[in-house]
């Protein structure tokens, strides 16, 4: 999607010397807000975007990210973008992460892609709007890392915005400081004119007191010497030697250590524990607190914390979850798709066609709940320094978490200080909001609590089990779909009912033409928490939407990606894809003499089109992956080996849920703990992978997340060939 | 108290014989490039040498190090002598996160130090380090780099 919104880029003198530069977006926030019919009060603020960059006297130039580091590499990509823009030498690039304050808010950022998700507003979003979006002040709050966002929106609409006018206010410096011609250009760092070299060093000083161009150009293609280019990491040398200070390895002097058990039933407070005196008792036990659904142990080795939190006898409150299990959730969401739905997707009238039985195409699915699992298990540092309170976390969304420490210690947002830190994995994880209404840095408020009482510095960590059992969830889904084929074995009609609030989506619409489809939803608040889990309704879509079209190509007994193209435009981007995919993998329908069979998907997410074909065989009743091809189409490709990096990692991401992935409910809580029942693919078991990634002069699409979609299907649709049609996830349950 | 030669240096730590290797390493000695992943040896984040061999130092207890060589990823390479495995991890440009990176390449350093020529299925069968951002076939790809750089 591009944005509408009006945007102009600001710049002055930077505290400290050299030219700051950003954008700030005008207005633009009413169309999502009028959309969502959402009260407005007391906004008479209009800035939106504050990103920025700095031309520094050293001749250099900092990129000052607001997006932090979980893996994805996005910082990188930005300075790639920025130093082609401002015709920068490599050496002269500088990647800072933005300190958590107003000023490097992007609220506008997440709103975007808020919008994008959202064609009509779910429920779920419009919870966000009221409470992220109904007032400015709460968008300045944003700093949000998530939606596949940092390139496309950060990067490709914002920060190369300001930094081609930054490139021309150090040309205009040049023509108004020394009289340089009106044909003076860049080179590498120096604004030249004829045989005369000024360095942007020299010109920032002069150049910060110009007002800012309207007009500027954004450099051509062929100046393009980063973008394109498999430029480095900046931060894997600190990771390769151990420099890289992760939320977990935050350490201050005197800090002592928590760790959690919780309830075991969601919502329900803990009523007792029954062997208080025994924990108290435990070597390096300082301190046992009851905090609502957990109780906290403080203790001078996160070993000891652990240990005596592990021995706790609690008993949780009775409460309407207590008997909450799968079965019950599944049987309840049955229920609920033979009620009332909502319409969130209606192409003329699926009731006009007769129903022929001998034509018909019924399928019921399945996807469980799924945890995150980050290899770094949540955790929080918090300390007082003088009336300061510290927090230091690796989060998605530091100036959030800054705002939410300061509410739950009843402090000034003033006087909290914010460190965050790279993380240990994110895939949605750390952002500060849910679908529900669950609070999902709630170690935050654990350790800001605990710090706030004993006064002393706490470092919170969460074990394995408490990380598992503690998520916001990719949701659990159930689904059912129909269809009917006409004699050329084309489906009639499409008809899905899911359930979810995702209504709007882009994602539950199948891209096949077809004349009469009807996408609807039935949606009522998750009694699990439920989150934004990388490709986020794309996961369960995506399963859903293709294995049923590969069941209908298979009613009408045709090659599955012929049948998919037959119900395509020729210049379609599905179509693009599947063909480039059928070169890739040379494109075997059937089964091998060895045993092998080939599955297809194709869904778009995130601004990028992507296909995948999965070889698979049946060992011992078990699916096994094989061999895998992918291709994307995503428009510019700003770092072609860090796209590859996202979507084979992505795609591995897809396969573990696909296989493994479950979190069963059981007496209100969630049964799996650790990777012993919650599996994660292993090298042995990762196929082999071969990925094309198609290019164009369009606006570059996300990569984070959109490996993801794509992968159950097409493994689900391989294993229908061998005879097991996967209609439930995950396969080797 | 228990004694370990922790990096080279002799060293006793006044612990509970069944606190794990990983604690006493992260807090007591204050080495945290030895991670925390799962605490039941499923991860391999918290991957350390013991005696040369690759341990999992989260259920290891303390007091079964005592009198033992225990090396951590500090002892692994620094930026200006890399081990050959640091070298090849860049110039694949493994780590995503990099949170589990530090064991990966603990674990393929004593792959390599036993097997110096290693095959796919010897890497597939030492290397059962879980990473959650899918690296997997660049860690295999730099190990087979690594493997050769040594050799040569």
């Amino acid at each position: 999607m591009s944005m509408t919104r009006r945007m102009f880029v600001i710049g002055g003198a930077a505290i400290g010397g050299g030219l700051a530069l950003g954008v700030i977006g005008v207005g633009t926030h009413l169309a999502l807000h009028d959309r969502l019919a959402v009260q407005r009060e007391g906004n008479n603020k209009d800035t939106l975007l504050n990103l920025w960059i700095r031309v520094n006297e050293d001749n250099t130039v900092t990129v000052l990210s607001p997006h932090t580091e979980m893996g994805q590499g996005a910082g990188t990509g930005l300075t790639q973008i920025v130093a082609d823009e401002l015709d920068l030498n490599w050496d002269q690039i500088k990647l800072e992460l933005a300190p958590p304050t107003t000023e490097f808010s992007n609220g506008g950022i997440f709103e975007g892609f808020v919008g994008e998700m959202v064609g009509k507003a779910p429920p779920w979003a419009e919870h966000i709007a009221r409470n992220a979006f109904n007032r400015l002040a709460d968008l300045l709050n944003m700093q949000m890392t998530g939606g596949s966002g940092s390139i496309r929106f950060t990067g490709w609409q914002v920060m190369r915005e300001a930094a081609a006018a930054a490139r021309q206010m150090l040309i205009n410096s040049a023509i108004s400081k020394h009289g340089a011609s009106t044909n003076t250009t860049t080179d590498a760092g120096f604004v030249v004119d004829g045989d005369n070299r000024w360095s942007y060093g020299e010109l920032v000083e002069h150049a910060a007191t110009l007002e800012v161009p309207e007009n500027y150009t954004h450099r051509a293609e062929s100046h393009r010497k980063f973008i394109g280019k498999a430029m480095p990491r900046h931060d894997l040398p600190e990771k390769v030697f151990n420099e890289t200070q992760y939320g977990i390895d935050r350490y201050v002097e005197g800090m002592r250590y928590a760790a959690i058990a919780h309830s075991g039933v969601f919502g329900a407070d803990v009523a007792n524990i029954d062997n208080l005196d025994e924990i108290n008792a435990m070597r390096g036990v300082f301190a046992v607190e009851k905090m609502g659904e957990s109780v906290a142990v403080i203790a001078d080795n996160p070993w000891r914390a652990e240990k005596a939190a592990k021995a706790l006898k609690i008993t949780a409150v009775t409460h309407e979850n207590s008997n909450l299990s799968s079965a019950s959730i599944e049987a309840f969401q049955r229920k609920s798709l033979q009620g009332e739905l909502s319409d969130a997707h209606t192409i003329g009238d699926v009731t006009s066609i007769k129903s022929d039985a001998n034509k018909t195409i019924e399928a019921e699915f399945w996807v469980p709940y799924l945890a995150h699992a980050t290899m770094e298990p949540m955790n929080a540092s918090a300390w007082m320094q003088g009336n300061k309170l510290h927090v230091a976390a690796g989060v998605q969304n530091p100036l959030y978490a800054r705002v939410h420490a300061a509410k739950v210690a009843g402090m000034d947002v003033d006087d909290v200080v914010f460190h965050a830190h790279s993380m240990g994995g994110g895939f949605g994880r750390r952002v500060g909001f849910s679908m529900s209404d669950d609070n999902p840095i709630m170690w935050i408020d654990e350790v800001v609590t605990l710090v706030k009482k004993h006064k002393f510095p706490i470092k919170l960590t969460w074990s394995r089990e408490a990380d598992t059992r503690q998520d916001v969830y990719r949701p659990a889904v159930l689904a059912s779909f129909s269809a009917q084929l006409d004699n050329n074995g084309k489906p009639n009609y499409w008809k899905s009912a899911s359930y979810g609030s995702e209504g709007g989506a882009p994602a539950s619409m199948p891209p096949y033409k077809v004349d009469n489809v009807k996408v609807q939803f039935a949606n009522q608040p998750s009694p699990i928490p439920v989150g934004f889990w990388r490709s986020v309704e794309n996961t369960q879509h995506a399963f859903f939407n293709e294995s049923f079209i590969d069941m209908l190509a298979e009613k009408a007994q045709i090659d599955p990606i012929e049948y998919r193209l037959s119900l395509l435009s020729k210049d379609d981007d599905h179509a693009k894809c599947l063909r480039e995919v059928v070169k890739l993998c040379n494109w075997q329908h059937g089964v091998s003499a060895d045993g092998k069979a080939m599955g297809v998907a194709v869904q778009k997410s995130f601004g990028t089109m992507v296909a995948t074909v999965a070889e698979v065989s049946l060992q011992n009743d078990k699916a096994r992956v094989h061999r895998v091809w992918i291709v994307t189409d995503s428009g510019v490709v700003v770092n072609p080996d860090s796209a590859r990096a996202q979507v084979e990692g992505g795609m591995l991401f897809g396969l573990t849920a696909a296989l493994y992935g479950r979190c069963d409910i059981e007496n209100g809580g969630v049964k799996q703990s650790n990777f012993h029942d919650y599996p994660i693919i292993k090298m042995t078991e990762a196929p082999i992978v071969q990925i094309k990634l198609l290019q164009s002069d369009n606006e570059p699409g996300g990569f984070g997340e959109v490996g993801v979609p794509t992968i159950a299907p097409a493994v689900a649709n391989a294993l229908a060939l061998l005879g097991k049609r996967p209609t439930r996830l995950p396969i080797n349950a | 108290m228990i004694s370990i030669t922790l990096n080279g240096r002799e060293q006793s730590f006044d612990v509970e014989g069944d606190m794990p290797l990983l604690w006493l390493i992260r807090e007591e000695a204050g080495l945290r490039g030895t991670k925390f992943g799962c605490g039941i040896a499923q991860c391999g984040a918290c991957t350390v040498h013991i005696d040369g061999q690759a341990v999992r130092s989260c259920v290891y207890p303390a007091i079964a190090a005592q009198g033992k060589q225990v090396n951590t990823v500090e002892t692994l390479g620094s930026k200006e002598m890399p081990h050959a495995l640091q070298t090849a991890w860049l110039k694949h440009q493994v780590p995503q996160c990099g949170y589990c990176q530090s064991g990966m390449m603990m674990a393929a350093a004593a792959l390599l130090k036993n097997t110096p020529n290693p095959s796919n299925d010897d890497i597939d069968a030492a290397m059962t380090n879980i990473c959650r951002c899918g690296t997997y076939s660049r860690v295999k790809a730099a190990i087979l780099d690594a493997a050769k750089e040594m050799s040569s």
